[in-house]
């Protein structure tokens, strides 16, 4: 006998008994298993049951009578032996098990509700913290004082010129600084206080720091063809400072690892996070948009202070070049033609204006550039 | 199949023997010792999504182990990991028990493992998370527990109430509701019940003796901090 249903009762034990039900013409029989202490096949009238849902998830038949043993539950689940119950059961069970069939279909229906509802909840939420979170960003980064940000730029600044063999005069100096106050004198409101650091090194890069600390290698002056064109580059790299890109990656950076450690409970990991700022600095990456926007508010200065912006361009489109070596700048400012063709767009829609020459020769600065003796610290 | 407790008490183990071609599946892990002629094979039941949902969303294993005795009987010693009793039940195809997910040592291969999602109410304060394995089928079901393992048994409509955390097991002919332990929601978490789980019968509710999470926090005072 295979047993299709739970028989408790009095003297069964509270894990029910095992036992097999058969639905016949005018009521049930229950035929308990063999090992059922005396219990014997009981057959029982329709009319003598009472039927209600019942079981942890509300998907049991409980039917319930009162024997001559005692008062009876049955637990049913077989589909198959529910089924034929509906079946063959007279007037009098309908109702109730109508009642029975719609508070199980209630009982899933306000389940799959809930459900519905707190994953909608989290979905919106998650799309909302998503698309929501550049404007976050936004908020957070008006927020952060200038002072802040200079003293977090300064101590990066400080600790990457420690290991840098920097430029502190020569001709190649004098260019960077009129290059700066041509461009910074054209800046409004100008909160930053702009220090432009020449370092000696092959590298073809320049960057700049959050608070308006701003290096460029001797590699990329060697490299430019005019002052125009590392003009150019500066003026791009200011404009990172002043759009604070710098600090819209690391809030976004902080942000999303910050609601993590939240999420997964992690304290030190936030703490982690915040020793890490300084390093983040240095090997910030700023993203396209953001590159974008220095490109094109870097060659509005330019052309505000009067200096060729042909040249930024100029600069841009030889470094593109693929047989130009290995160049940072290119690594950091991924290049494509398409930036290039962006900024000869900008500059057509610009007002023509004459450019003022710079008031050193470049060719010179690029000679004692090179005939500068390598000192030995 | 015959199984048999060794050392009952806070730190047993199951034997268990098994006829030639006869099969067990265990929790991945519990395998102590066994004779050379038992294969040791990895299974996801259920499919790889079935296993994969397991491990997600139940904690439970990824794997089971499966020990076979594929050249002749043998027999295999299984433990849990953590101190505690075992119990064994033997389903007899129409009891089903939901088995909360550190629940399960070893288990007959006849019989059935899902992953099951509770109700939201269930889910977020039952202290079993959503989803719970639901097992089913003909055969034998060992059950491991953190401290004793505590048989309650309840008549049609009896009512009983239990910390949510010490739950192991119970019949899915039982139903519970998720209650606050005192009328005062600052009382209920005061009296350090904070939320406790009415079992209405008939069936059975196996419930531990130790609550895991409680004991968690109290052995983390004494781990040294380390930066």
């Amino acid at each position: 006998m295979t047993p299709n249903a739970l028989c408790f009762g009095e003297e069964f034990p509270a894990s029910g008994a095992a036992c097999l039900v058969h639905v016949e013409e005018h009521g049930l029989t229950v035929t308990f298993a063999a090992d059922t202490a005396n219990a014997q096949p009981e057959s029982v009238p329709f009319s003598n049951l009472t039927v209600s849902a019942g079981g942890i998830d509300h998907d049991h038949l409980v039917v319930k009578w009162k024997s001559v043993q005692g008062e009876r539950t049955l637990y049913l689940k077989n589909p198959d032996v529910i089924r034929a119950f509906r079946e063959a059961v007279p007037d009098h069970l309908d109702l109730p098990l109508a009642q029975v069939a719609e508070r199980v279909r209630q009982v899933r229906h306000r389940r799959r509700l809930v459900w519905g509802i707190v994953g909608g909840a989290i979905l919106s939420s998650v799309l909302g913290l998503w698309l929501g979170a550049d404007l976050l960003v936004d908020i957070a980064v008006s927020r952060i004082p200038v002072e802040w940000e200079h003293k977090l730029g300064e101590s990066a600044y400080r600790d990457f010129l420690s290991h840098q063999e920097v430029v502190k005069e020569g001709s190649g100096v004098v260019a960077v600084e009129e290059m700066t106050h041509r461009l910074t004198e054209q800046i409004l409101n100008n909160p930053y206080n702009f220090q432009v650091t020449v370092v000696r090194s092959d590298i073809v890069n320049a960057f700049a720091l959050p608070g308006g600390f701003v290096v460029v290698f001797t590699g990329l002056m060697k490299k430019a063809e005019s002052g125009e064109e590392v003009a150019g580059v500066l003026s791009h790299e200011l404009n990172h400072v002043l759009q604070r890109h710098g600090l819209e990656r690391i809030v976004k950076n902080l942000g999303l690892l910050t609601v993590m450690a939240i999420v997964f409970g992690n304290q030190q990991g936030l703490v982690g996070v915040m020793k890490q700022l300084g390093v983040e600095l240095l090997t910030l990456k700023f993203g396209r948009e953001q590159e974008t926007e220095a490109d094109l508010t870097g060659l509005q200065l330019l052309q505000r202070a009067k200096i060729d912006p042909s040249g930024m361009i100029r600069f841009f489109e030889r470094l593109s070049e693929k047989d130009e070596g290995r160049m940072e700048w290119l690594s950091t400012h991924p290049m494509s033609a398409a930036r290039a063709e962006r900024l000869k767009v900008e500059l057509a829609a610009l007002p023509k204006t004459l450019p003022e020459p710079f008031t050193f020769d470049w060719k010179q600065v690029q000679v004692s550039l090179r005939s500068q003796p390598v000192t030995v610290p | 199949m015959k199984s048999e407790i060794l050392y009952p008490g806070a730190f047993p183990m199951v034997r268990v023997e098994l006829a030639a071609g006869e099969n067990i599946k265990a929790e991945s892990g519990a395998m102590v010792a066994c004779s050379p002629t038992i294969d040791i094979e990895s299974k996801m039941e259920g499919g790889f999504l079935g296993a994969l949902s397991r491990k997600f969303l139940t904690g439970e294993k990824f794997f089971f182990q499966t020990l076979r005795a594929s050249r002749g009987p043998g027999e295999a010693l299984l433990a849990p990991t953590v101190p505690g009793e075992i119990a064994i039940l033997e389903l007899d195809g129409v009891n089903e028990y939901m088995v909360q997910k550190d629940g399960f040592l070893a288990g007959a291969d006849t019989i059935l493992i899902e992953s099951q999602m509770q109700s939201m109410s269930r889910g977020l304060l039952g202290g079993e998370g959503f989803f719970i394995l639901k097992i089913s089928g003909k055969g034998m079901l060992v059950l491991n527990s953190f401290g004793a393992i505590h048989k309650i048994e309840l008549k049609p409509n009896q009512e009983y109430i239990v910390d949510n955390s010490h739950l192991v097991a119970w019949s899915t002919t039982t139903s519970y509701n998720i209650e606050k332990a005192t009328s005062g929601w600052v009382a209920s978490f005061t009296s350090g019940e904070g939320f406790v789980c009415r079992f209405r019968g008939p069936g059975l509710v196996y419930i531990q003796s130790r609550n895991p999470g409680s004991f968690g926090a109290w052995i983390r005072q004494f781990i040294p901090v380390s930066e």
